[in-house]
This record gives structure tokens, sequence and C-alpha cells, in this order.
């Protein structure tokens, strides 16, 4: 779960991560508020990254300019995600700008700093980055090891030391994947505060984080309608821009048919894994959603029966074509009840395909002859 | 083989559990030795007739198993892995999905540590075909033989034991490494350790979008194995940013996409397949003294 700035920041400020005196607001009236003087920088509040670039940071040098402002950025979408409110902070001396994060190493297996004494830079692609493993548990010392290493010495040395140790108790405490401040900055009273932050929350460990109850459902606003319906039901719908629904069980499968499908022709339309073990129900469901998609034409569902039973999902297919008779479909069911599976839609008249490639040449050969568009319910 | 064979004496932690249990039984079905389940507070009990102790250690004493697959749910998984650990349990198959990464980098440290050996976790388990299975692996599908198998799917690596079942070319050992971008073992060291294997003859890796293993992997086999390894990445149609059903697959700020691990691949001498049969296919091209008739 991605958090905002705002959020971001208070849970930095409670973890003792100076930050700018701030306030949030979601009308343009709402400016007169602010209780530390003009000028100050509006920021729209959006989960996107890039916002800077999009133009969703201004300054303001007056009570005036600032309201004309913020009824455009209260307006703004930056890559496809709604501007939900704005942060408001005074416009600050700034002596120096660093970039500091905790996140995971995949490679190490374990929590590391990532760090640079330039600030507000794209991470990524920036080679002045520093990297150093967190030993767990932690010790301060590491911190301070850090700010050497960035090249401070003195007093600085103590305090960026004392911000690295505070975002990394954040991060273990919170569960998060990632805790970053871009930039963190040095003013010209030698102050040490978060300007900008992102969070990430692993979503593994909402339901032991008390702290972040209630917060999902609207940190999950720019997630489409059949998005949002896959995960209430604990299931990962990603859609994509083709014409063939896919439904398959397991994640590497459910890719390894999607890459098929183009490596013969055809155009995946979404990304669907109905799990191991998924009733009837839930494979009923998860049908819907594939169906659900206006630009599917045909559906290609790929069941190997490890665990997963085929004969549950016979009978939610069943059901499923007496509901949507005029849906093209094209089912490759193997393994567990096979035989099972084969009588009880033997009367609903489709037909299996055991192979694979063969399903999937079907299904692209079946959505490159469709003229006619979306199918609806019988009545 | 490698990791497991019959002898292996194997415990179910969280073995009362729904899923524990029925795995338990398809175990035993499939004749891996399972010794013992360990639940805490159902010390004395049976699980289809395989007696229940309250600890580990209590288990280890006891049977002297040495091996323990792990289902208990995502936030016990760690205390139950570190108490695996202490009592000296020298093979951890940890199934569970849905581990907090933090968690899994503690528990991962822990085994380093201790010189022992941890698959997963959010895996299928491991499988050495006609003797010993541990994990929710369906045994119908594999059949004994000379190909090793690693992977980071479940129903991915059915689907590729299917096309090798199929075509005559039966497994000495599977491993499904599991989904999640913090885990136990990874490629080098399995691939080592079927490089080593005599039963083995010929490598299938079978990776996916997110991270760099793959392409660390590559150049470990130029440099290392001497056995053929034949490919397969899942994901070349996956967008970038998504997270496509496991935690692992991710394509983030442009890394970890599946052309760079096939390019990878190829550019050091693996062969590259791009359908599950054409990894039975070339698998029978590098080898065809496996090809049974």
């Amino acid at each position: 779960m991605d958090l905002y700035e705002y959020e971001a920041k208070k849970i930095f400020a409670e973890g003792g991560i100076t930050v700018p005196p701030s306030v949030r607001i979601t009308k343009p009236e709402e400016l007169a508020k602010v209780h530390f003087g003009f000028p100050v920088t509006l920021k729209v509040q959006v989960l996107a990254g890039g916002r800077g670039k999009a133009g969703g940071i201004k300054f303001a040098k007056d009570l005036n300019e600032g309201q004309e402002l913020a009824k455009t950025l209260l307006k703004m979408v930056v890559k496809d995600s709604k501007t939900e409110s704005l942060l408001v902070e005074p416009k600050l001396n700034i002596k120096k700008e660093l970039y500091l994060a905790v996140t995971l190493d995949r490679e190490r297996g374990c929590a590391i700093f990532i760090a640079s004494a330039e600030g507000g830079i794209e991470i990524e692609t920036s080679d002045t980055v520093i990297t150093m493993p967190i030993p767990n548990p932690y010790h301060p010392y590491v911190g301070r090891e850090l700010a050497r290493k960035l090249g401070f010495t003195g007093n600085l040395l103590v305090k960026v030391a004392d911000v690295a140790s505070k975002l990394y108790k954040i991060f273990e405490a919170k569960d998060l994947d990632l805790a970053e401040v871009n930039p963190l900055i040095i003013t010209e009273g030698d102050e040490v505060l978060a300007l900008d932050g992102k969070i990430t929350v692993n979503d593994d460990a909402l339901n032991r984080q008390r702290y972040f109850d209630g917060w999902l459902e609207r940190h999950t606003m720019d997630l489409s309608e059949r998005e949002r319906r896959s995960k209430m039901i604990g299931l990962n719908l990603v859609e994509l821009d083709g014409n063939i629904g896919i439904l398959c069980n397991g994640a590497g499968l459910t890719m390894a048919t999607m890459d098929m499908v183009k490596k013969f022709g055809g155009r995946p339309g979404n990304f669907l894994d109905v799990g191991g073990g998924s009733d009837q129900e839930k494979t009923l469901e998860a049908l819907e959603i594939v169906n659900d998609n206006p630009e599917c034409d045909v559906m290609l569902l790929n069941i190997l029966g490890g665990i997963t039973a085929c004969d549950e999902v016979a009978s939610a297919l069943v059901k499923f074509i007496k509901k949507y008779p005029e849906r093209k479909l094209v089912v490759r069911l193997r393994g567990n009840n096979q035989d099972v599976a084969e009588k009880i839609l033997a009367e609903s008249g489709l037909k299996l395909i055991p192979d694979l490639e063969a399903a999937v040449k079907e299904a692209v050969a079946q959505s490159t002859s469709v003229t006619k568009k979306p199918v609806g319910a019988k009545a | 083989m490698i990791l497991i064979d019959k002898n292996t004496k194997v415990m179910v932690q969280g073995a009362t559990g729904k899923m524990g249990s029925s795995h338990l039984k398809r175990m035993l079905a499939y004749g891996t030795k399972i010794v013992a389940g360990v639940t805490p507070g159902k010390g004395g009990t049976e699980v289809h007739g395989v007696p229940v102790y309250d600890s580990v250690k209590e288990t280890v004493e006891k049977t002297g198993a040495t091996t323990s697959v792990i289902f208990v749910p995502p936030y016990l998984a760690l205390d139950a892995g570190l108490e695996a650990l202490d009592a000296g349990v020298e093979l951890i198959c940890l199934i569970t999905e849905g581990i907090p990464p933090q968690d899994t980098a503690k528990l991962v440290a822990a085994v380093k540590e201790k010189g022992a050996k941890l698959v997963g976790p959010n895996c299928p388990g491991v499988i050495t075909p006609g003797q010993c299975l541990i994990g929710i692996l369906p045994g119908q599908i594999f059949s004994a033989g000379k190909v090793g198998m690693i992977s980071r799917s479940g129903t991915l690596t059915y689907e590729i034991a299917l096309a090798l079942t199929d075509a005559g070319l039966g497994q000495s050992t599977c491993v499904g490494v599991g989904g999640d971008p913090i885990k136990g073992m990874g490629y080098q060291e399995l691939l080592q350790m079927f490089n080593d294997d005599k039963d083995t003859e010929v490598i299938v890796l079978i990776g996916e979008i997110g991270g760099n293993a793959e392409e660390v992997a590559a150049e470990f086999i130029k440099n290392n194995i001497k056995k053929p390894v034949v490919g397969f990445i899942a994901g070349v149609t996956a967008p970038p940013g998504k997270r496509m059903g496991h935690a692992g697959a991710i394509i983030s700020g442009g890394k970890g996409t599946a052309e760079s691990k096939i390019a990878a691949f190829k550019e050091n001498g693996i062969h590259v397949a791009l359908t599950p049969s054409e990894v039975a296919q070339m698998v029978a091209k590098a080898v065809p003294q496996l090809v049974k008739a």
C-alpha cells in the first residue's frame, strides 16, 4: 500500500524525524488556515510518482495567487492518479539536499540503506548512490557509518545519522517495503528536515499493523472497478489492452499463458490468477470479472488441476455458460478429476481442449475473427 | 537426486490445520516418510495415523526427523521456522504464502547462521519422483528420471513437468524455490547441487519477471555448470509496475524484465524455450539419450 506524502510525513514526525510545518487543504478557501505565512509551496497529494515533472508542485507568493493555483491543482490527475488534497508548506532556505531510503534488498535478503549526497534525484539512474546492508538487530553505529560515507563530519554527522536510525526504526516497526526521504534537506541553520517522503507498507503485513486499519479503502481509489472487485475476493487482476480474457490457476502459469497468446499472434486482455483450490463460487465470480471487460471478445480458461479439482471449475463453468450462452469460450482443463469435469461439461456442449498450445491457438483464431462486441447476460 | 530421497524423515509443522492435514495425507499416500506432526497443544493426538507432538525439539528427539514442512499461518511462520532451526532441523520447506518479508529476512539470516537449508516461502515444495514429496505438488504429474528442475512458480512447474513426463523425460528432483522476493535457497546453490548430482543429466530453470536472479544465474551457469541447462521465463507480456500474482513478480524501475533475463540466458549459452512443450523438446534435443521409447 502506497501512502500519500502527508501520511508519510506524519509517520516520520511520530518517529522523531523533523518535518516542515504544513497545512493540508481540499478546498482553495482553506488556504486561509496557513499559519506560517507566505510564500508557500503547494504540492498535489497523489499516489503516482513524477508529480513534480507533471506540474504538481507550485509556489505562491501570497494568498490570492495560492487560491488561484489551488483551484487548478486540486483537479489535477497525475498518471491516472487523482489529486486527493494539497499539502501547503513554507518555502525553506535549503543549503543541501540528500537522498535517504530504507528498503529490502532481494539479492542480499536483508534491509539496506540507500543514500546519496545529492537529493531530489532519480535514484535508479544516479551514480552517486551508496548502499549499505543493515544488520538485524539494528545498532546506531550503522547510521553514523552511513553519514560518514555521505561526507558529513561534526554536528551534522550526528544529526544525519540520527535521522537514518529513526528511519530504519520506522521501517521495521511499521513493516514497510520502502521508507524514502527525497529530499532530506539541511537548512541554512543546519536543521535536518524531511522535505518530501514516500512510504510503501507491505501488503502482507496489513493485518498485523493496526495503525493502518481502514486505510486500504482510500488507497485503492486509483484501481479500476474490476481490479477492486478482484481484490475484494482475494484475487489479483491486472488489466491489459488486448481482447482475449485470460483466467488461469497460478501466477506463473497465467503469465506463461499470456505469453503464449502473444507468441501465437493474439492479444491478452488481462492477467487473472484464480489461485489454488478456489471453489465454485469464487471461480464463477472470476469468470464474471473477465467477462465484464468490454474489450473482451474471447475468454481463454487454462486450468491445470494439481490441487485444484477440475470438477469444481467445471461446475462453475456450467453456471457461467447458462448465464452467458453467447460468450466465446475456450477451455483447457487437465489434471485432478478431469474425467468428472468432462462428464459435467458434456451436456453444455463445450468441448475441452486438453493440450495447452492447441487451446491457445484456438482462442487466438477465434479472437481475430470476431466482429461482434460485448456479450451481455441472458435475460 | 538432491535434498530429499526415500529415507528422508519428515515432520509437518501445522499438521492439524486444514491445509497441513490434507497435504500430510497426500504426502503419506505418495510414500513420503512422514514421521510426525507438530502442533503446540495437540501433543499426544494423531493425524492420519501419524503421531502429533507439541514441539519440534520433542519431535526430533523422538523420531530423528531431519526435515520439516511448514504449513502454519503467515504471522506464525517466523516462530515456527526458528523453532525448527533451534531443534537442529537440516531442511525446512516453508509452504506458507503471505509472510511479511521482514520476517522472512530474519529467518533467512538465522538459516545461514545455522548452516541449514530453507526452501521457500510461498513455494510448492520439493519432489524426488517415486521417492519423496514434501509440500503441495501433485505427485501424479511427475515421473522419475534424469531432469533436474528449479522454479519460482507452482502450476507452471506442473505444466512443464507434465510436458516432460508426456515426452518420456522423467525428473531427478524438482524444487519450487517460491515466488517471494526474499527467500531461502536460490538458483546458484541448487544449480551447483544438480551439477554435482550423478542422477541429474540436464537442468531446467524456470524463472519469471522481477529481480535479477536469472541474470546472475546465467553467468554462474556459464562459469560453473557443466550440464546442459534449458531456461524458461514467464512474463514477456507483463506490464511494468504491476505485481503479477507473486510478491516478487514485478518489473520496477525498468529492471526485472523478461527480455533482460532471456537475453542473459542466450548470451551465456543457455537454451531458452518459449512454451512449456518447447522445454521438453529442447531437453530431448540436449540429451537425446534420455528419451524413453
